[in-house]
């Protein structure tokens, strides 16, 4: 065989194979973060915690949820500086945060409580929940 | 298709060969013998070199028996070490239990300018000597780099080059002890502590107060700024002048082994002082224990400190021993 004859069967097959690459789009909806959607609604914190900038806990009590009240209640230990902590949030399946937690955060505006909204599986829910901190 | 020609397989065979024969095992040649002095050096300490601190070597120097002996090890430094310098007059050999079990092999050291040296008394053709440069004040900063070298009787003579090594700008200071209402009064710049009365001639270098307080139950030791909500000083009437405000962030996981007695395998260096970000961070440190530790930067932003508990007691109103490495900005 000839190999100018070899340019013409191998130019096809490359065609044949980009359009199959082509034809593998996913089916699973993401979100804008890249999250897959999924058909829960469920949408509650289940657990919180709140660590100072040295990484161990400042929580002076178990944290009380309200999922009625939709609020976050953390009694923290005397002398933490609520300026520099790192908020950790227990979500149920699927959800997400909104505005997300990206490091250390401040929490010292008592007066003023943080609202962070969660955000259910399904992307459909949304419950925002009041994060209130009292000094031990 | 038509079937390969015979020039075909004649290429194929002979560059399957060219391929066979590049994975010949090389034959092992037993290496040369030493045929004259030989030397070989190593750094034997770690972590950051801090002025006052010791680096240490030990350098190793060889050459056949027939050849003759060992007369003359030295040391060169790129600057001279502090007071304490010395290249030591031992050899070593190893224990039954693993031990160092050292051997007079020569004259103890002596320094001259930036040389340190010792003269061997002992017919030897061989010897490891362990040399410690205590860091001088000059080289903070810079770079240190070293020169070994030894001499034989028949005339010949080896060098070895280590370095240059950087030598951290930082100070260091161990074991203060504070205590609650007495030597309370921490000066970063001093690297010291004071009392109530001592503390009123210094007042603007003082950065920061050791109290201890059993309530609230989270307070205990701490390590508070003059200028501090006065929650954070309950019953502390400060002596006058002494108000500034040093920013403190408590640490946990930080644990230095220059500053805690060789324990743990953490070094604190310039880099960690130069990167720290403690503008945002509060004016008070409390809720201490053994092996915390805090970062400090003080109200002049001339330095930034860590401070690190090596022990803490509850006994007679409460009492600490500190250790400070500081870096100036």
């Amino acid at each position: 065989m000839k190999l100018k004859n070899i340019y013409q069967p191998l130019f096809a097959l490359l065609l044949l194979l980009s359009a199959s690459f082509m034809g593998c789009k996913k089916d699973f909806p993401v979100d804008e973060d890249g999250l897959l959607i999924t058909a829960r609604a469920e949408c509650f914190v289940s657990n919180f915690e709140l660590l100072g900038a040295d990484f161990i806990t400042v929580r002076a009590k178990p944290v009380v949820i309200d999922t009625t009240a939709q609020t976050v209640n953390v009694e923290v230990l005397f002398g933490t500086d609520l300026k520099n902590v790192y908020p950790q949030f227990s979500l149920a399946s699927d959800c997400k945060l909104d505005p997300k937690i990206t490091g250390k955060t401040d929490l010292s505006d008592l007066s003023n409580p943080k609202v962070y909204t969660v955000v259910s599986g399904n992307r459909l829910v949304r419950k925002p929940y009041t994060v209130i901190i009292k000094y031990q | 298709m038509r079937t390969p020609s015979f020039k075909h397989l004649v290429l194929v065979f002979f560059t399957a060969a060219i391929f066979l024969a590049g994975c010949q095992k090389e034959e092992y040649k037993i290496p040369d013998p030493v045929s004259d002095l030989t030397n070989d050096a190593i750094k034997r300490s770690l972590g950051p070199n801090i002025v006052s601190q010791t680096i240490e070597f030990a350098y190793a120097m060889a050459l056949p028996k027939e050849k003759g002996k060992l007369v003359l090890a030295e040391v060169e430094a790129s600057i001279a070490g502090a007071s304490g310098t010395f290249l030591q007059n031992n050899s070593f050999t190893t224990g039954g239990a693993g031990q160092d079990v050292p051997v007079l092999v020569g004259e103890p050291s002596v320094n001259k300018d930036n040389r340190t040296s010792v003269t061997f008394n002992v017919d030897t053709n061989a010897a490891t000597l362990r040399y410690f440069y205590v860091i001088p004040e000059e080289a903070r900063g810079k770079t240190v780099s070293f020169t070994f070298s030894a001499t034989a009787s028949n005339g010949s003579k080896v060098t070895y080059k280590l370095g240059p090594y950087n030598i951290s700008k930082m100070d260091i200071k161990r074991l203060i002890a504070v205590s609650n209402n007495n030597n309370a009064y921490i000066s970063i710049e001093d690297m010291a502590v004071y009392n109530a009365t001592s503390a009123v001639g210094v007042a603007g270098k003082i950065d920061l107060v050791y109290l201890f307080r059993t309530t609230p139950s989270a307070f205990l030791h701490g390590l508070v700024s003059p200028a501090a909500d006065p929650i954070y000083l309950p019953g502390v009437t400060l002596p006058a002048g002494v108000n500034r405000s040093s920013k403190v962030r408590r640490e946990f996981g930080v644990q230095d082994r220059n500053l805690a007695n060789l324990q743990f395998g953490i070094y604190v260096d310039d880099r960690d002082f130069q990167e720290i970000q403690l503008a945002n961070s509060p004016n008070y440190a409390i809720g201490l224990r053994a092996e915390a530790s805090t970062w400090v930067e003080t109200a002049d932003g001339k330095y930034r400190a860590y401070i690190y508990v090596n022990a803490v007691s509850t006994a007679s109103g409460g009492s600490a021993v500190i250790s400070i490495l500081r870096y100036a900005l």
